[in-house]
C-alpha cells in the first residue's frame, strides 16, 4: 500500500463524468456472479470518475484493485453507495482519508440498503405497479400497460438519481438522510394494496368466467382461487397449482358436458 | 423468421431482466404484449400477460436467490401461444392460452437452471477481468462486465423458440384430435387466471393481504354484477 499524498485540495468529479458513471451503473449486474456478485460491474461504472480523481496510472490501478472485491446490493440502492464510493475516492486521492475509506463506506452500507431495496422496490413497488398494469390492461386496455410503465419508471429513474447524487454529496451523511424515510411503512402499504388489485382482477375473471361460460364457470373459478390461496399458504409449489387449477376447472366442466342434460 | 424475432425478444428482455436497467419491461405485463406485437398479433399477448404477470408477482432477485426466469417463461407461452393460433388460422383464444401455459410454463423452471449456469460462466469472465488488472490492462479489466450480458441473452434465445415451436406443434395437435375439448379449456382458462390473482396476492407477504384479496375480490363480483344486471357492459 502506498503512503497516502499530503491533505491537498482535490477537484470534483466533473457533472459529464458523473452522468457517465450513472449511465454505466445501470449496468451493475451485468456480470453477476457468485463470488464477486456484483463486483465487475461496480468497477465497470466507477472506472470513469477514477480515470479523472487518479491521473497517475499506478494509483488508479489500487484504487480499480478496491473496488473489484465483493460487493452486492440492491440495483437501485447501489447507486447511493457508488455515488458515496467517488465522494471517499476523492478525498483519499486528497490525502484527507486512508485508502481503505472507499472500502469501509461500502462495506457498512451494502447490507443495509441491500434489505431496503430489497423490501420496497422488489416486494413491494414493483409488484404493486405489476397488479397495477394488470388491472390496467382487464379495465381499459394496452395504454394502461403503458401509462403504469411510465409512472413506474418516473418513480424508479429519480430516486435512483437522487440516490446517487446524495451519496456523492453527502457520503456519510446519507445514513441518517435514509433512516428518516419511511419505506418499510410505505412497503407494507403498497403490498396491502397490490393485494387488493390482485383480488380485484380475481373477481373481474370470475366475473367474465361467469358472463361468457355461465354463472357455474365463474362460481369455478372462484372457489379455485379461494383453495389455490389455501394451498399457497400451505406451501404448496406454484407450478403444481397451476396445474391442478386448470386441471381442476378443465376436468369439472368435461364432467359437467357429460352429465344428463349437460352444459 | 418468426422464432429468430422471438428469440432477439427473449433474449433482451433477459438482459433487461438482470444485467441493464430493469425498468419493469421484462416482467410478463408489458413482455407479453411485446412478444405479441412482434409476432404480429398483440391481442393476444395481451391476454396471457395479465394472468403470467399475477402468476410470477413473486419473481424477484432477492440476494443470491434465483427466482423463476419468468421473463423467459412468458416469451415461451406467449410466443408458443400466438403461432399456435397462427397454426390453426384462428385467433388466439382462452382454450389456446391455457394449453399454452400447461405446455410452455416449464421453460420459466428450465430457465432458472440455467441462469445458476450462466452465474457460473460469469466468475471465469470475472476471473479474466482480474488478470487483465493484473496486467495493467484497466480498460480491459472493466469492459470485461459487458461480456456477461451475451450468455443470459444467449440462454433466453435459444429456450424461447424452443418452447414456442413445441408449444406450437403440440396445442394445435391436441386441439384437432380433440375438438370437444375446448369448451372445457375456455372454463380452464378463467379457473387458472383466478388461482394466478391468488397466487399474486399470496406473494405479497403482509399483515393485511388476505383481507385487501378476497375483500377487493368480492366487492368487485359484486360491483360488476350489479353493472351487469343494469345493463351496462363489463
Amino acid at each position: 500500500m502506498r503512503a497516502s499524498p499530503a491533505p491537498a485540495e482535490f477537484s470534483p468529479v466533473p457533472a459529464r463524468t458523473l452522468a457517465h458513471v450513472f449511465l454505466r451503473s445501470l449496468f451493475l449486474q451485468a456480470t453477476w456472479n457468485r463470488r464477486g456478485m456484483q463486483n465487475l460491474g461496480f468497477a465497470y461504472a466507477i472506472a470513469p470518475a477514477l480515470r479523472t480523481i487518479y491521473p497517475d496510472p499506478a494509483r488508479r490501478e489500487e484504487a480499480l484493485h478496491r473496488h473489484m472485491g465483493f460487493f452486492n446490493c440492491h440495483p437501485y440502492m447501489a447507486a447511493a453507495i457508488l455515488g458515496g464510493a467517488i465522494h471517499h475516492e476523492e478525498r483519499v486521492a486528497a490525502g484527507l482519508e486512508p485508502e481503505r475509506a472507499p472500502q469501509d463506506y461500502k462495506l457498512t452500507l451494502q447490507g443495509p440498503l441491500a434489505a431496503i431495496g430489497d423490501g420496497f422496490f422488489w416486494t413491494a413497488l414493483r409488484p404493486f405497479f405489476g397488479a397495477l398494469g394488470a388491472v390496467g390492461a382487464l379495465v381499459l386496455g394496452l395504454g394502461a400497460i403503458w401509462a403504469v410503465v411510465i409512472v413506474y419508471n418516473a418513480i424508479h429513474l429519480s430516486l435512483r438519481i437522487a440516490l446517487f447524487r446524495a451519496g456523492y454529496t453527502r457520503g456519510d451523511e446519507l445514513v441518517p438522510l435514509l433512516a428518516r424515510l419511511t419505506l418499510p411503512v410505505v412497503a407494507d402499504r403498497l403490498r396491502t394494496a397490490g393485494a387488493g388489485l390482485a383480488g380485484v382482477a380475481a373477481g373481474i375473471f370470475v366475473l367474465r368466467g361467469a358472463l361468457s361460460l355461465g354463472p357455474w364457470a365463474g362460481g369455478l373459478a372462484a372457489l379455485l382461487a379461494v383453495l389455490g390461496y389455501a394451498a399457497l399458504s400451505r406451501g404448496a409449489r406454484l407450478v403444481t397449482t397451476v396445474y391442478l387449477a386448470a386441471a381442476a376447472g378443465t376436468g369439472t366442466a368435461v364432467l359437467l358436458a357429460h352429465l344428463p342434460g349437460g352444459r | 423468421m418468426a422464432y429468430l424475432i422471438l428469440g432477439v425478444v427473449a433474449g433482451l428482455a433477459a438482459i433487461e431482466r438482470k444485467g441493464f436497467l430493469q425498468a419493469m419491461l421484462s416482467r410478463p405485463i408489458v413482455l407479453g404484449p411485446v412478444v405479441g406485437w412482434a409476432l404480429g398479433d398483440p391481442a393476444g399477448g395481451l391476454l396471457l400477460s395479465v394472468p403470467l404477470e399475477l402468476l410470477w408477482l413473486g419473481a424477484v432477485n432477492l440476494g443470491a436467490a434465483v427466482p423463476v426466469h419468468e421473463a423467459l417463461g412468458t416469451a415461451g407461452v406467449v410466443g408458443g401461444a400466438v403461432l399456435s393460433a397462427k397454426r390453426m388460422g384462428a385467433p388466439l383464444t382462452p382454450e389456446i392460452a391455457t394449453l399454452a401455459i400447461l405446455v410452455a410454463v416449464p421453460v420459466a423452471y428450465l430457465g432458472r437452471l440455467g441462469e445458476k449456469g450462466v452465474e457460473v460462466f460469469n466468475e471465469r469472465i470475472a476471473s479474466r477481468a482480474e488478470l487483465e488488472l493484473s496486467d495493467h490492462h484497466l480498460r480491459a479489466a472493466t469492459r470485461c462486465n459487458l461480456y456477461g450480458l451475451g450468455a443470459s441473452f444467449l440462454l433466453s434465445a435459444v429456450l424461447a423458440p424452443a418452447a414456442a415451436a413445441l408449444t406450437a406443434r403440440v396445442v394445435p395437435a391436441v386441439l384437432r384430435a380433440l375438438p370437444a375439448l375446448a369448451s372445457p379449456l375456455r372454463v380452464g382458462f378463467f379457473s387458472l387466471a383466478a388461482v394466478a390473482c391468488a397466487a399474486g396476492a399470496k406473494a405479497l407477504r403482509a399483515r393485511a393481504v388476505p383481507v385487501s384479496f378476497f375483500g377487493a375480490a368480492a366487492a368487485t363480483a359484486v360491483v360488476g354484477l350489479a353493472s351487469v344486471l343494469a345493463g351496462r357492459a363489463l
